[in-house]
Formats: structure tokens, C-alpha cells, sequence
């Protein structure tokens, strides 16, 4: 576009000795047109007209079966009321707060020790990311057999003398939500190191060199040039681990379904079991709006935040 | 992004009502339109009988529909909680499938009302269903007099244990609450967990059963579906006065009862590390064959003689869409499903431990399946169990307040309140 409103002698002055860039610019080939509109469709009909749809039916009264009522912003104002809602929004910032800020730390944390290339290091790595290998419902059915009353986690703590630390940890409404958090970390943190290795491959030695020079200790050269050095690794992990907190569903629908009586509940699994369990789908699509609204306002702010400093 | 999904999925169930079904209904149409028009075509049975035994059983059965001549069957079978939760979208849609499992009573009766189920009025007058009790004719029959349901198996609850297991600690079945509470106390000096739950994982409504067996022996049948279908209120001094007697049997219940799934629960029961739970008769799928001779039951005990003695015995079978385009197939396939042969094929297909509706159908003959007939023949009523009575969108709130109770018995005044708070949203839907 900046091509086509070049003045024209500029242009020509530019591409000297080759065909006027306005005319390849302009002639945009029929195929790459059909790249663009026919997933734009397809995207349009099965992602932003529901997502429409979901805005509309979040002011309505809908069992999925009658016609909807417009009740206008009645789901809305039910939300303020709803200890339920309440108790769901603030697992998912405890669930953003431990699962996010574990996983950055503990991402991070592996990947500085996996980072230098001795002898059996490939393993250790491959084995921390393996858990990203498989389905997160997979993950929650094997955690969900150490956890039993009679499972590996409380037999071990029998085993070594520690038997009154046993417990009904997914039943028990005080550990369900950190029990359920443990699973989702042992299988983001694979997923976190390795984002953090590519970046600590990109930072160039010499700069370690020339600190060593300086005198610098191992933590004054993690402080100021590590960590600044990741300064862009970390808007994308911070960017995934978002989106990844407030789509967790699988392994807590897995695991405890939200329960026990809603100890657990996430805002994805409240939407889920109140639009599919309790058909109350016009209020299920108000939970939807709102956990839009967090996702987009999160990964907004920061982006602006993230914008300024770059031209700062 | 997440969210985006989200309101995709909730599109996705929801809006095909609305849109997407112009989909389904291209595929279902041009199916059908190639014999007889809109009337011709294998009827659609949507089965959520998703157990290997059951599924092969089903299958057993359409076969023998199949080799008939007539109309012809074809069955499709989707997992049970995609089931539940697409079935209103089913039912709605423009060219449905025509017919599905499911249950009579209450749930039926929800879709009746929106006019989305088939009369079939008529075929209950053939000579197949003409022998059906009248409970049967009366639990299939809608608010307007229309029958809609096809039932073709039940089975029933009771408190299951090992006859072994009972000589061994030199204990007999009790009749009365006072006989019940005794022997929990000699169970638990030999260091057995009297009661077994098995409402933990993806299982909470078991404990639905207490509540609903407590409150028929208590209330009695009649309050138990008016209180289910929202004319009396949770937080009633009579709910409350099931609770107290339910906190006498607390201390008796074991402890891991909320944090297993009713099958693991039955393995606990089998090795003898509880002593009885009062279960329905689907549990012996997950009991291995040699040690279902062993297994043996009683009814649950009497509390007030005064009030009759109902039993729980949820019913199964068939509901047909009324949007379907092959009404007479449907009701022909319908018609052999009630027929003692079809109940008999499935019963010897699948664990064999469910009762047939038709009259002169032959169980399985087991002691257990003589026992379990004679107690629901017995019976002064018969409820089907929580969320058939109510509803499964009031469900949930009952799996909540249960468990909450069992946790924190001492709360119970504000889980009532809350509970009566949820289900108010459910009836004012």
C-alpha cells in the first residue's frame, strides 16, 4: 500500500530499470484473492457469526429448546448476585496467579539449567517436555488415578511416615483448585522451557564474556543481561499463558468437573455446566461475553503497554 | 481467543436450531428422499446405550428387526453425555433423527409439552403393549393424555452386599431404620466402613439415592415428585427432617464415599472393604461374572410404617420425534421393541440383570433378578430417581448441595437455602 501512494518519481527513481511498481502491485492474482476471501468466509460463518450470536444470546432467556427471551441485561445483573460467579472468577485469578506465574517461573527455572549442552541433556529435556505430548484429558485420567484415596500420592506419603498428610485431595473442597493447578503446571512448564531455551540460544555470549570481564557475578549476569535479553520471549509467553488460564477447561472438567460444590470452578466450567447441564444457555452466553471481555482486555493492555515501550 | 471457542461451542450446541441445521437437514433429506419419498428410508434409531455389552445387544436387536422384512432399522450410537446434552438440539431440529433411548416420566413429558414428541397413542393399543401394567401405561402418558414413551426395560435400587461377606461378620439384612442403624454399628467395631457411596469423580448423583430414598420413606412418593417438580420448597421443615435422619447414618458412610466413582466403590464392596451400598442393578457391569452369585440385597429400610413403602425403579426405552418423516416405519420399529422377543434379545446381549416390561418377556432368572421383580411388584409406587422425576438441568444443583451436605453435614441450613435458590432458576427457565 505505501508502494501505491508513493509519489510516482520517487517510485520510479527506486526501481530503476525494472516495470513500474504500481502496475505488480495492483494485479493481485485471482488465486492468492481465493486464498484470502474463502477462509475469510469460512472464518465468518463458523467463528464471528456464533461469536455474534453468543453476544445476542447473552441477553436472553433460553432453555435450548423454546424461542429465546430477550430479557435484556438481566444475565448480567444476575452475575453480581451469584456466589457461584463470584467463587469462579476468583479461582481463575488464583488459577491465572499460580498456574501462570508457576509455569513462567518454573519454565524459566528449567530452561537456565537445561541450557548448556552436556552430556544427557537432550534427555532431561525431552522428558520435562514430554508432557505437552499428550491430550490434557489423558494427563488429568492419570492424575485422577495418583489421587485416589488409595492412589500412588498417598500411599507414598503412608510409605514414608507421613500419613497425616493423606487425603481425599479432589474431593476435599481445600486442595481440589491446587490439586487440579498441578497436572495443567507438570504439562505447561515443557511447553514454557522450551520457548525460554530458543531465547537464551539468541542471546549473544559475548556480552556474557565481556561481564565475566566486568567482574560480574552469575546473578548481576542474569539480572541485567538475561533477563532484559528476554524481553521479547517474554510478551509471547506472557501471551500464552494467558490465553492458555482462561481456556483451561479439559483438565478441571476432567478431574473435578468444578466440584466439589464449586470449590474448584473455573469461569469456563461454570459457563459449560450451566449452559449444558443446566440448559441455561442465555446465562451460560453471558459467562461467555465476560470471560471474552477479561481475555481481550489482558492481552489489550498489555499489547498497548508493550507498544508504548517499543516506541519509547 | 479461548472465549471465541466458547461461544463456538455454545453456538454450536445452541444456534443449530436457529442456522446449522440447514446442514443436518440437507444430509437427512437427501437420505431419505430416495425411495418412498420423505416416508421411506431405515428409521434413525440415536441410541446413548454406549457400554460395548449394550451397544452390541442394541445392535442384535435391529438385526432381528432388519431380517423381518418391512421397515428397516439402523442404529446410531452417540456417548451418553453428548447424548443428554444434543438432545433438545435433536429434537428441534428441522429433520431429526426419529427415534431415541430415553426416559418416560418427568423428562419425557418436558419435550411433550413443546410438542417435540411423537403420539404413538395407538400402537399402545396393538397387541404388543396391549399387557403393559397400567403404572407403565400411566408413567408413558403425557399431561394431555398423549402417550409418548415405549418402555422396554427397568431395574431397581436397593442396598447391595456380599452374602459371604454378611456370614463372615455373623450379620443379617435389617428391615427398620433402628436394624439398619445397628448393624452399621456392629460393621464398624469389626473395622469395615459400614456404607459404601461411590459419589466421587464424574458420579456425584449417586448420592441422589439417599436423598430420594430418605424422602420416600419420610414424606412418602407423592411429596418426593411434588417437591421435585418445584410445588414445595427445598428448604421445607420435611426436607430438613430427611436430613436429620440422614445424619444419623453419616458417621457410618465411608469416608472416601465423595472421592470415588460409584465403580471403584463397587470394588470396594466386593473385597469387603465396606460393607453395603444402596445402588441400582447397573453396577454388576463393573463386578466380574463369578462373584455376582454372591451379591445379594435388601430394600431400604422402613422409617415411618406409616407411609408406604415406594421403591425406585428407573424405567428405559423409547421416544420418537414428532418432526419425523417416517411416522409409520417409526411406530413399526416402536412396536417390535415392546415385543417380548426384542426385550429378550437385548437381555441376553447385554449384563442381563434389567427387567423387561413386557409381560410375558423372560429375565435373566437369576435369585438376584427374582428378588429384585418381586420387590418392585411389591411396591405400593415406584419413582424413577432424581433427575428422571425432576429434570436434568436440576440435577446438578442436587449433586452440589449432596455432597456439600456429606462434607459439611452442620451447613445444612444454608445448603438447603441455596439449593432451593438454585433450583428456582432452573423451574423459572
Amino acid at each position: 500500500m505505501a508502494v501505491l501512494t508513493a509519489p510516482r518519481k520517487e517510485t520510479r527513481e527506486h526501481t530503476a530499470g525494472r516495470p513500474p511498481a504500481r502496475k505488480r502491485a495492483t494485479r493481485v492474482p485471482p488465486v492468492v484473492l481465493a486464498f484470502v476471501l474463502v477462509p475469510l468466509l469460512a472464518e465468518a460463518f463458523w467463528v464471528f457469526w456464533p461469536a455474534l450470536q453468543g453476544f445476542y444470546l447473552s441477553f436472553t432467556k433460553w432453555d435450548g429448546v423454546s424461542a429465546p427471551e430477550f430479557v435484556g441485561l438481566a444475565n448480567f445483573r444476575e452475575m453480581f448476585g451469584d456466589a457461584v460467579f463470584r467463587t469462579a472468577a476468583l479461582d481463575t485469578v488464583i488459577w491465572l496467579l499460580l498456574f501462570g506465574g508457576l509455569s513462567a517461573a518454573l519454565g524459566l527455572g528449567a530452561a537456565l539449567l537445561l541450557q548448556q549442552e552436556r552430556r544427557g541433556v537432550g534427555f532431561y529435556r525431552a522428558a520435562l517436555f514430554l508432557p505437552v505430548v499428550f491430550s490434557l484429558v489423558a494427563t488429568a485420567l492419570v492424575w485422577q488415578a495418583m489421587y485416589q484415596p488409595d492412589g500412588l500420592i498417598n500411599k507414598t506419603l503412608e510409605a514414608v511416615g507421613l500419613s497425616g498428610l493423606t487425603h481425599a485431595w479432589l474431593a476435599d473442597q481445600d486442595t481440589a483448585l491446587y490439586a487440579v493447578i498441578v497436572p495443567a503446571l507438570w504439562r505447561q512448564i515443557g511447553y514454557v522451557m522450551v520457548l525460554y531455551l530458543a531465547g537464551l540460544k539468541g542471546i549473544d555470549p559475548v556480552l556474557y564474556e565481556a561481564a565475566k570481564m566486568d567482574g560480574a557475578t552469575r546473578l548481576q549476569q542474569f539480572r541485567h543481561i538475561t533477563l532484559p535479553q528476554l524481553s521479547s520471549v517474554n510478551a509471547v509467553v506472557l501471551s500464552v499463558i494467558v490465553i492458555d488460564s482462561l481456556r483451561s477447561f479439559d483438565v478441571v472438567w476432567a478431574l473435578t468437573r468444578g466440584g466439589p460444590y464449586h470449590s474448584s470452578e473455573l469461569l469456563s466450567t461454570y459457563m459449560y455446566s450451566t449452559a449444558f447441564q443446566s440448559l441455561r444457555l442465555g446465562y451460560g452466553s453471558a459467562l461467555a461475553v465476560v470471560i471474552f471481555v477479561l481475555a481481550f482486555g489482558v492481552i489489550a493492555s498489555y499489547l498497548v503497554r508493550a507498544f508504548r515501550e517499543a516506541d519509547a | 481467543m479461548n472465549t471465541t471457542a466458547q461461544s463456538r461451542r455454545t453456538f454450536l450446541a445452541g444456534a443449530a436450531a436457529v442456522g446449522a441445521t440447514a446442514l443436518t437437514s440437507g444430509c437427512v433429506a437427501s437420505s431419505s428422499s430416495g425411495g418412498k419419498g420423505s416416508s421411506g428410508g431405515a428409521v434413525t434409531l440415536q441410541s446413548n446405550l454406549s457400554s460395548p455389552q449394550a451397544k452390541s445387544a442394541m445392535q442384535e436387536v435391529i438385526d432381528a428387526f432388519n431380517k423381518r422384512g418391512g421397515a428397516r432399522g439402523s442404529l446410531n450410537t452417540v456417548a451418553s453425555e453428548t447424548f443428554r446434552t444434543q438432545l433438545p438440539t435433536y429434537l428441534t431440529s428441522a429433520n431429526p433423527p426419529d427415534l431415541y433411548t430415553w426416559y418416560p416420566g418427568s423428562v419425557a413429558e418436558s419435550y411433550a409439552k413443546k410438542n417435540l414428541l411423537l403420539d404413538v397413542s395407538d400402537i399402545w393399543e396393538k397387541p404388543e403393549l396391549a399387557g403393559y401394567s397400567d403404572a407403565l401405561k400411566k408413567l408413558c402418558t403425557d399431561s394431555a393424555g398423549k402417550k409418548v414413551f415405549v418402555p422396554t426395560t427397568y431395574y431397581w435400587w436397593g442396598v447391595f452386599y456380599r452374602k459371604s461377606n454378611f456370614a463372615k461378620w455373623g450379620v443379617k439384612e435389617p428391615s427398620t431404620w433402628d436394624e439398619f442403624l445397628d448393624l452399621c454399628d456392629k460393621l464398624k467395631s469389626k473395622g469395615v466402613a459400614p456404607i459404601g457411596l461411590g459419589a466421587g469423580g464424574n458420579t456425584p448423583w449417586v448420592a441422589s439415592s439417599w436423598f430420594d430414598y430418605l424422602n420416600i420413606r419420610i414424606n412418602g412418593a407423592a411429596y418426593h415428585r411434588d417437591l421435585l417438580a418445584g410445588k414445595h420448597r427445598f428448604d421445607d421443615p420435611e426436607v430438613r427432617k430427611v436430613f436429620d435422619r440422614w445424619s444419623e447414618a453419616l458417621p457410618y458412610f465411608d469416608p472416601n464415599g465423595t472421592a470415588l466413582p460409584f465403580q471403584d466403590a463397587t470394588t470396594a464392596l466386593l473385597q469387603g472393604r465396606t460393607g453395603m451400598m444402596l445402588i441400582g442393578t447397573f453396577f454388576a457391569d463393573a463386578a466380574p461374572k463369578d462373584q455376582l452369585g454372591d451379591i445379594d440385597f435388601f430394600r431400604f429400610p422402613v422409617i415411618d410404617p406409616k407411609v408406604p413403602l415406594a421403591e425406585e425403579a428407573p424405567t428405559d426405552g423409547y421416544f420418537a420425534s414428532a418432526r419425523t418423516g417416517r411416522k409409520d416405519e417409526t411406530k413399526e420399529l416402536l412396536r417390535y421393541l415392546a415385543t417380548a422377543e426384542a426385550q429378550e434379545i437385548y437381555l441376553k446381549g447385554s449384563s442381563g440383570t434389567s427387567l423387561p416390561t413386557h409381560p410375558d418377556a423372560k429375565d435373566s432368572g437369576t435369585p438376584l433378578v427374582i428378588k429384585g421383580r418381586k420387590l418392585i411388584e411389591s411396591a405400593a409406587d415406584v419413582t424413577q430417581f432424581f433427575n428422571r422425576d425432576s429434570s436434568d438441568a436440576l440435577a446438578p444443583t442436587a449433586d452440589t448441595a449432596l455432597t456439600r451436605f456429606l462434607a459439611k453435614p452442620k451447613e445444612i441450613g444454608s445448603i438447603l437455602t441455596t439449593w432451593q435458590r438454585d433450583a428456582q432458576k432452573i423451574w423459572s427457565q
